[in-house]
């Protein structure tokens, strides 16, 4: 029987190529949007959970207040934290303490030099974590405070891949913690790929803390993070409540800070906090883009399902013959079940070629290095995606065309019910209002990014490059601006520390005149620029005046932006002194607020500190159109202070892109996604038009016979698609604006939503929808009426 | 006996009127008889048929089936016994446009379970006896109407039923074509298959051992 159904599934497959192959390129698309985001979320969901004990693993980050009633979430902790942990909390089994060092590090071993992302650690590393380690032993291998451990891949850099690196020693120099040391290879680790964070060499903490100003080794100063591994069966709320306050008690500083420990592999996904409570992160758009896709494949079935049930009349025959022949219902549900699953079988061949051809276009995209491998897990998934897939879009027909009885059926005394046309109709508004629903989401998200990229934010961002400082400079930077801003090309040079686009360092605790009980914990960014910079980085100046080149002089000054002054409430901030990351500071200078992080933040209070020992980067303005003068030039100086390295430089605009870059990843996705929806609900609306322009074949002869025009005719057909797209139009916009708001609310800076995004969405509905009906319906109107009517 | 129709009532409902479609039929039907149904159009001749045939319900009234009490079975039951022991002929034959002639034999089958190289040898039977051998590849449509005709009284017999239900099977033939069919049947009924035609021409019904005429529903004598 099996070979019967199939034989005739075929056959009736070569008669109706059309339909065939609507459904073949709709659900081979829909599985292949499942599949490639299935690869992308499993790799995903799959970050950092190699780890041994993942279960608990936990990081511990601190709940600042920096506001009344508002907390900010700190992932970095004082270096005592560590100590503490380990002596005083029986629950912590074990512990260890990571500084990251936030530049590349210069590594120099035989003859060759190579630019490496590396991070102190203390003992217990290896144990807390599984990082595998290759050579070494865990116990030991951070234990000595002249030894490195270094990732494979390094070790192959320098050694080649024959040679055992263990006990070859190692060049390490960084110039913000000023560490230029040789170092003995204690163990070689690998990162495994699902890891999310990469880095190349691991020095001990206890360089770290040789290297620190013992000042710095306190309460207060925050620069680690601190992994602990619980001991087994821990209660994590009971421990969280036990703990919030372990910090506080210590230190006058830190008054109302709250400990929090959270699961390290969800930072991944849920890196996100407010108010000291976690919500969410990237597991926003996997859940999203997950939805997206399980839309789209939904509306392939439901093209499988309309053009099935639409063309039932010609299956009707065949059940009736089969009952009245002796077949139950049930045989024929298996029938009309096997030959969808079959079609989803089949289309799930074509996604899978699909996928493969696509897959690295897709891994640019995201940005992973996703690969499509034959596993037992992946057959199993996909297998199952598949047979769902067809039994959901073969259910609905087959247990409509099943149901009528033989008589009728051959009678031929089947009318459409109202409830089937119903159902028809009301798939068709579900497959166009999550298509215009796409639409609005792309448009919205296009102008939100185009918004970003425009917007003024307080500085010029562009012709602006920023490069290290390494080790030949450290000591000669005046001397080195003095001479770059002589070159062609260079509008004015200045330094900084870190970044323009994120000021990372936050302190609170400091006092100024007036100060007022609520102040005092207001959480202050600052950041330690050189003379000039606000002259470089094009900053309006509000009052008073920028930084010269006085040092030391500029360690007493500070200045302030617009924001700060507000929230201290100082009437004349000129000239007034303030206790702020020293005592006794006098402010010069009040800047204009301009955006320091991404505009998902709001500009928060900050300071302008001038210290050359903190800076790490050197900021060039250039001239617009002498980029390539410019640059030469300033390479050839580069290398005269640092003879043998690169000069390895970015741009300002690029590095403030990159803030973006999953918004941008998310656009370019939803771009794809929305397509792929509109194309593949056009393509069930051609399959209907087609049909109904068929089924009313004899009504257009007559009504042309009787004096209706093609154009009359053409409005009549296409205007009964058009209505159910004018319904999806109105289910889908309201969602679209919820969903638009909720997501722009995010954003501190953001587009205002106007009805224009939403009559746009519209407009390409209708468009794209007449395109594909009005065709069929001109085709159908234009036929010869006497053709039509000498077949009856 | 083979069946035996008691008082049967078949109605449907216009509104508050009700509309009898049968009405009192009484009718038993002893095995290798021959039966020729006659009347005017609306007079009720399918629905007769179809309720014979339990491929329609019937409202009221008592249907035994080799003793089997037809009204007071299950559906699947019921489909159990017309699977076994009735064999249906269209007018307009009913062949599966999208199967070739042997694989349209062969369908009856399918749903009997019967094992591959028994149908094979059931098929081969068939074709044989119906002298359409040559035939067996080709698609319905290939065929002339009294061919297609053949081929759907051959995937009539192929179960050996005990009743053969034809629905004015020559309704849409010549006059050659028919009269051959109905050698067929006569042949068929000679070989002890009972048959139930309905039909409009008297030289049809002639074939039959015995005549009911219907007239609304009723069967007038």
């Amino acid at each position: 029987m099996f070979k019967h159904n199939i034989l005739l599934y075929l056959r009736k497959t070569q008669k109706h190529k059309s339909t065939f192959f609507i459904n073949l390129v709709g659900l081979s698309s829909g599985l292949a949007c499942v599949l490639l985001v299935y690869l992308w979320v499993s790799d995903e969901l799959a970050m950092d959970t190699f780890h041994e004990h993942d279960e608990r693993l936990y990081q511990v980050r601190r709940n600042v207040p920096v506001a009344p009633g508002e907390l900010a979430t700190f992932s970095t902790n004082s270096s005592l934290m560590l100590t503490a942990l380990q002596e005083e909390v029986p629950e912590v089994e074990l512990a260890t303490a990571v500084y990251e060092l936030s530049n590349m590090s210069r590594l120099e071993a035989e003859d060759k030099k190579i630019s490496a992302p590396g991070v102190m650690a203390s003992q217990d590393f290896f144990k807390v974590f599984s990082y595998p380690l290759l050579s070494g032993d865990k116990n030991t291998a951070l234990t000595d405070v002249n030894t490195v451990v270094i990732s494979r891949e390094l070790a192959t850099s320098f050694f080649g891949e024959e040679i055992d690196p263990m006990g070859k020693t190692i060049a390490i120099k960084d110039g913000e913690e000023e560490i230029d040391e040789v170092f003995t290879i204690s163990g070689v680790f690998e990162i495994p790929q699902n890891a999310s964070r990469q880095f190349d060499f691991i020095l001990p903490y206890k360089t770290f803390l040789k290297y620190r100003d013992p000042d710095d080794i306190a309460w207060y100063s925050n620069s680690s993070n601190v992994y602990v591994l619980l001991a087994p069966k821990t209660d994590i709320k009971a421990f969280n409540e036990k703990m919030a306050g372990f910090v506080s008690k210590r230190h006058k500083y830190v008054k109302g800070e709250q400990v929090l420990f959270t699961k390290y592999s969800d930072n991944y996904l849920r890196g996100n906090y407010e108010n000291g409570k976690q919500v969410g992160g990237r597991i926003n758009y996997v859940m999203l883009f997950s939805i997206v896709a399980l839309f789209v494949l939904s509306i392939a079935c439901i093209n499988f399902m309309n053009l099935s049930t639409a063309r039932a009349t010609r299956r009707l025959k065949e059940v009736g013959i089969k009952k009245a022949i002796g077949a139950n219902r049930e045989s024929l549900i298996i029938q009309f079940l096997s030959e969808s699953v079959l079609l989803s079988f089949f289309s799930l061949g074509c996604a899978v070629l699909v996928v493969l051809l696509l897959l690295p276009w897709f891994n640019t995209i995201t940005g992973k290095e996703l690969t499509f491998a034959i596993e037992p897990q992946v057959v199993l998934v996909l297998f199952l995606i598949a047979l769902l897939t067809g039994l959901v879009s073969g259910s609905y027909p087959a247990l409509y065309l099943t149901k009528f009885s033989a008589v009728k059926v051959l009678k031929g005394k089947i009318n459409t019910s109202f409830g089937e046309l119903l159902a028809r109709k009301g798939l068709v508004i579900f497959q166009f209002s999550i298509s215009i629903l796409l639409i609005v989401a792309v448009g919205v998200i296009y102008m939100q990014l185009d918004y970003m990229q425009s917007k003024n934010l307080g500085y010029d961002k562009d012709n602006v490059m920023i490069f290290g400082i390494q080790d030949g400079l450290i000591d000669k930077v005046d001397v080195f601006l003095e001479q770059a801003k002589q070159l062609p090309g260079v509008v004015n040079a200045t330094y900084m520390q870190g970044g323009m686009t994120n000021f990372n360092n936050a302190s609170g605790g400091h006092s100024w005149p007036g100060q007022t009980e609520e102040s005092k914990y207001i959480t202050f960014r600052h950041a330690h620029v050189g003379p000039e910079f606000i002259e470089t980085m094009g900053i309006e100046l509000k009052e008073g005046r920028t930084y010269l080149n006085e040092k030391p002089n500029n360690e007493s000054k500070i200045i302030l932006n617009e924001t700060a002054v507000e929230v201290m409430g100082l009437e004349n901030p000129i000239g007034t002194v303030i206790d702020m990351r020293g005592p006794n500071r006098e402010i010069i200078g009040v800047v204009k607020d301009f955006n320091i992080q991404s505009l998902y933040n709001e500009i928060a209070p900050m300071a302008l500190l001038c210290r050359t020992e903190w800076i790490s980067n050197l900021v060039v303005k250039i001239k617009a159109g002498e980029e390539k003068t410019a640059i030469a030039s300033l390479e050839k100086l580069y290398n005269e202070f640092s003879p043998g390295l690169t000069f390895d430089f970015r741009f300002l605009d690029n590095q403030y892109q990159e803030l973006y870059r999953s918004e941008q990843r998310v656009s370019t996705l939803s771009k794809y996604f929305a397509a792929m929806a509109i194309l593949i609900s056009c393509l069930g609306l051609f399959g209907l038009a087609a049909f109904s322009a068929e089924r009313r074949r004899k009504e257009i002869s007559i009504r042309k016979v009787l004096g209706q025009t093609v154009s009359q005719v053409t409005v009549m057909l296409s205007g009964e698609f058009m209505k159910l797209v004018f319904i999806s139009i109105l289910v889908a916009l309201p969602f679209a604006y919820l969903l638009a708001t909720n997501w722009l609310s995010q954003f501190a800076y953001k587009i205002s939503l106007h009805a224009g995004y939403f009559i746009g969405a519209g407009l390409v509905a209708i468009v794209i929808a007449l395109l594909t009906v009005g065709s069929q319906a001109i085709n159908a109107a234009n036929k010869n009426p006497v053709h039509a009517l000498k077949d009856e | 006996m083979l069946l035996e129709l008691k008082n049967i009532f078949k109605w449907v409902n216009s509104g508050s009127q009700r509309i009898f479609l049968l009405k009192d039929i009484n009718l038993s039907v002893e095995e290798g008889e021959f039966i020729s149904v006659m009347g005017p159009s609306g007079s009720g001749k399918s629905t007769l048929l179809n309720v014979i045939g339990m491929l329609d319900q019937f409202d009221e009234g008592e249907y035994y089936f080799f003793d089997e009490s037809v009204h007071k079975l299950k559906e699947r039951h019921r489909s159990n016994l017309y699977k076994e022991y009735i064999g249906f002929v269209f007018q307009a034959y009913h062949l599966l446009d999208d199967l070739t002639v042997y694989e349209n034999l062969e369908m009856p089958l399918l749903y009997k379970k019967y094992k591959g190289a028994e149908r094979k040898a059931m098929v081969a039977d068939m074709l044989d006896r119906f002298n359409i051998v040559g035939k067996k590849d080709l698609f319905p449509a290939q065929l002339s109407g009294g061919q297609q005709q053949l081929v759907g009284v051959a995937r009539a017999l192929i179960s050996k039923p005990k009743l053969i239900l034809a629905d004015e099977p020559t309704g849409n033939l010549n006059s050659k074509q028919g009269e051959e069919i109905m050698d067929l049947f006569k042949q068929l009924n000679e070989e002890g298959v009972t048959i139930i035609q309905v039909t409009h021409s008297e030289k049809n019904a002639a074939y039959g051992s015995r005549i009911i005429n219907l007239l609304d529903g009723r069967m007038v004598k």
